[in-house]
């Protein structure tokens, strides 16, 4: 049986500095994983390797069947079965949060004008932003950007949802918002792979972590598992620490 | 020893204000004519510095380079004594003008390409968009609300520069004003009144063009606000 | 490379002429030829006694050789052959050579007077340009109308028309020439001031806007802590604010000097002999359009690329961490 997302061998550096060293892990329908590791380990790297948006050196990833890294791969095709969440929203400063949903419904799918406004304006509900549907990014505040920016990822269909630290540029009040739409998207079967220091949302809604430490995985496995007993102290180490900063504050 | 200042040159100068105004027509026409030109060819130009790559790029820059190094007067006395484009001193002018507004207005549109960030670009391909299709639906309507100040103020270069379009005869506003004063019909007196007619018809002109151009700024700008 | 290799690289200083493309080397080559001959000419004609060097205005080459070689190419042209069309060129080269190089020393001391002009104004319009921008963004409301009008005004006005307002509309030349001294020995003619005037003029309003939003750019918080040590206003523009605001101004400065160098060529409209005059003198009178303009516009070229490359050396140099485009020292 195969995975919906197979992640095998990946390498990947820059200049001299071996960022992936063989990273190999894999992801089923329905699964929402946590990628957890100290600042700079690569994190960000490896979700912007699975939808090319950095080209790995090299490995092999596979989603539903497809070979995404294969060198005669549609590139485009592949990331409309992907949806991204940017750390910093990344939202179209020149267009509504609507017509931001909206566009890759009509330039990408090519969706007539009609249907892609009330499928837009279905995904706003569903993060709770209908009634921002005509506001411009600069008028919205960083939770209702980033809500917007999973809608406008949502509004694609995709297969697998990739999110980069998407509360990391988020004051502390605005982070539970986005948490809500995303523990409702993981409880709704999206497969997810989430890359976080959120650990409230690893024990709530995540069924898999993984633990990224120079450049490979060195731990995986339920986050229950991992909080209580992980196999390697600096896993011990960096949880306490994530944790005795939530509960800190 | 200058003339003082008399009525009857003032007298002079209203009564050939027709004449003058004609000028100001052409001036005006010759502007938005080169400016048209200018960012036709000026923002492909810019496109390219930004995007393109090899023979074409290098290209591009070096035509910025030429048409940004060597003086208008000297532009515009080539296009029309050397390179012959026309008999008409109107289209040379519009020609000359045109192509060095088009090497100011490729930097303004390669700044505004470029200040457009990233991260709203791979946002764009995340969802699917080809390379043109991100360029042309995220950056580029944003590039160019951003470049209006510029293109503001390049207007009212251009505006200015067609004064020198006299050095061909073209019969604008510098060189009526010009014909007027060496006239000797008002017996060599009224050249101050005259030129400083011309003057503030050039001033009310920029004036005019600049707080229409910031009327446009304001209604088209990219809301900015707190945030992103 | 390694930590230990990292710090050897830095003990041991590279010399700055290491590392250039072929592309650098021919574009420094051409320089110090354009800037040695030019400054040859110059010190031929003004500085050398009579007897010594080529007289003034007699150009370095011969022109004789260059005239027969064309004619003999023009022959080898007509008589047909394999060779014929490049003979031909070569011709027409040559001949325009026979042609250029006697105006030479008159484009010199054309290009003797754009550096004047572009020189005087730009440094005597600093100062104005000084006390307009620290009007305008210090000063009190009448000050800061009256700044604000005199930039409107000039900036909102050709550079040409300005010229003709002084020159055939004040009739200032009348007055200068009265000035004992004016026109003689190295002092220039009435024209001449007339010009610098006018660029001067024009140049004190841009370079007060490039100004303005220089000071602009520095944080309020620095004046105010240069006043909490106990610094005057005067003195906190002075020490703190001035000099910080002088980086960011510098793009705009060598903006401003490209643009005075091309626009220099306006006063050969008020009779000033700089070098596009010169130019179009020669053209008008021997028909020879496009060698003289062709050559006059890759003279204005070498100038402004020239300037161009000093001024990003100058950013370079004088670049402080943190202010204005200048990078990050990297530890």
């Amino acid at each position: 049986m195969s995975r919906l997302l197979e992640v095998e061998d990946v390498v990947k550096s820059f200049g001299s500095n071996v960022v992936l060293d063989g990273v190999t892990f894999g992801m089923d329908r329905g699964d929402t994983t946590i990628l957890i590791g100290p600042s700079g380990s690569g994190k960000s790297t490896l979700l912007r390797c699975i939808n090319r948006l950095t080209e790995l050196d090299s490995g092999t990833i596979t989603l539903d069947g497809v070979e995404v890294t294969a060198p005669g791969a549609d590139v485009n095709a592949i990331r409309r079965d992907i949806g991204m969440v940017f750390q910093h929203f990344n939202l179209f400063a020149h267009l509504t949060a609507l017509e931001n949903v909206t566009l890759g419904l009509r330039r990408v799918k090519e969706v007539p004008k009609a249907e892609a406004v009330e499928r837009g304006r279905a995904e706003l509900e569903q993060v709770g932003l209908i009634e921002q549907a005509d506001q411009y990014p600069a008028e919205l505040s960083g939770g209702q950007q980033q809500r917007v920016g999973i809608a406008r990822a949502l509004a694609m269909d995709p297969k697998l949802m990739l999110f980069d630290e998407p509360t990391s540029a988020l004051d502390p009040e605005l982070i539970g918002e986005v948490l809500e739409v995303m523990d409702d998207l993981a409880a709704r079967g999206m497969t997810m792979l989430v890359v976080s220091h959120e650990m409230g949302f690893a024990r709530s809604a995540a069924t898999e972590m993984l633990v990224l430490d120079g450049g490979v995985i060195v731990e995986s496995g339920p986050p229950a598992q991992l909080f209580e007993a992980p196999e390697h102290e600096r896993t011990r180490r960096f949880l306490s620490r994530l944790t005795e900063m939530e509960a800190g504050g | 020893m200058m003339a003082p200042l008399q009525l009857s040159d003032w007298v002079f100068v209203f009564d050939n204000a027709g004449y003058l105004l004609g000028g100001a027509v052409v001036t005006v026409l010759l502007t938005l004519s080169s400016v048209l030109l200018g960012f036709v060819v000026g923002f492909p130009f810019g496109a390219v510095e930004v995007y393109g790559s090899g023979w074409l790029r290098r290209l591009v820059v070096g035509f910025g380079t030429l048409f940004r190094g060597t003086p208008i007067v000297v532009i515009i006395v080539y296009f029309y004594f050397v390179l012959q484009v026309s008999n008409s001193a109107f289209l040379t002018a519009t020609l000359a003008l045109g192509l060095r507004s088009a090497a100011y207005q490729s930097q303004i549109f390669r700044g505004s390409l470029q200040s457009v960030d990233e991260g709203q670009f791979e946002a764009a391909r995340a969802i699917g968009l080809p390379r043109l299709g991100a360029i042309r639906y995220v950056v580029v309507p944003q590039a160019l609300r951003r470049s209006v100040p510029s293109f503001q103020n390049e207007f009212t270069i251009v505006l200015k520069d067609t004064s020198i379009a006299f050095a061909i005869g073209l019969g604008e506003l510098l060189k009526r004003s010009r014909d007027l004063f060496i006239s000797p019909a008002h017996g060599g007196t009224a050249v101050f009144e005259i030129v400083v007619f011309m003057s503030a018809i050039y001033f009310v002109l920029t004036f005019t063009t600049n707080r229409g151009l910031d009327w446009v700024n304001a209604r088209y700008a990219v809301p900015t606000g707190e945030g992103t | 490379m390694s930590d230990a290799e990292g710090a050897q690289a830095a003990a041991r200083p590279t010399a700055w002429w290491t590392g250039l493309t072929a592309r650098q080397w021919l574009g420094y080559a051409l320089a110090a030829g354009f800037w040695g001959w030019l400054v040859l000419r110059w010190v031929n004609d003004w500085f050398l006694p009579p007897g010594v060097g080529t007289g003034r205005g007699q150009p370095f080459i011969a022109v004789a050789p260059i005239r027969a070689a064309a004619a003999s190419m023009q022959a080898t042209a007509a008589a047909g052959g394999p060779y014929a069309v490049v003979a031909g060129w070569l011709a027409g080269l040559l001949s325009a050579l026979a042609f250029v190089v006697p105006a030479l020393p008159a484009l010199a001391e054309g290009v003797w007077l754009t550096l004047v002009l572009t020189v005087a104004s730009i440094t005597l319009a600093f100062p104005i340009a000084v006390l307009l921008s620290t009007a305008r963004v210090y000063g009190g409301a009448g000050v800061r109308w009256l700044a604000l009008a005199y930039t409107e005004l000039i900036r909102g006005t050709p550079l040409l028309a300005q010229l003709f307002v002084l020159f055939f509309g004040l009739g200032l030349t009348t007055y200068i020439r009265a000035v004992p001294g004016v026109g003689t020995g190295f002092i220039p003619d009435q024209a001449i001031w007339v010009a610098v005037i006018g660029f001067t003029i024009n140049s004190s309003a841009y370079q007060s806007e490039y100004l303005r939003s220089a000071l602009q750019s520095v944080r309020p918080g620095q004046l105010t802590a240069a006043r909490a040590i106990g610094l005057s206003q005067l003195g906190g523009l002075r020490y703190v604010v001035l000099p910080q605001s002088f980086r960011y101004a510098i793009p705009g400065w060598s903006n401003e000097l490209v643009y005075l160098i091309k626009y220099s060529s306006l006063a050969a409209f008020i009779t000033v002999p700089e070098l596009f005059f010169r130019a179009q003198a020669i053209a008008s009178t021997t028909f020879r359009y496009t060698a003289m303009f062709t050559l006059v516009a890759l003279f204005y070229l070498a100038i402004v690329l020239s300037a161009s490359h000093v001024m990003h050396w100058v950013e370079r140099t004088t670049a402080i961490p943190g202010i204005g485009g200048s990078r990050v020292r990297q530890l």
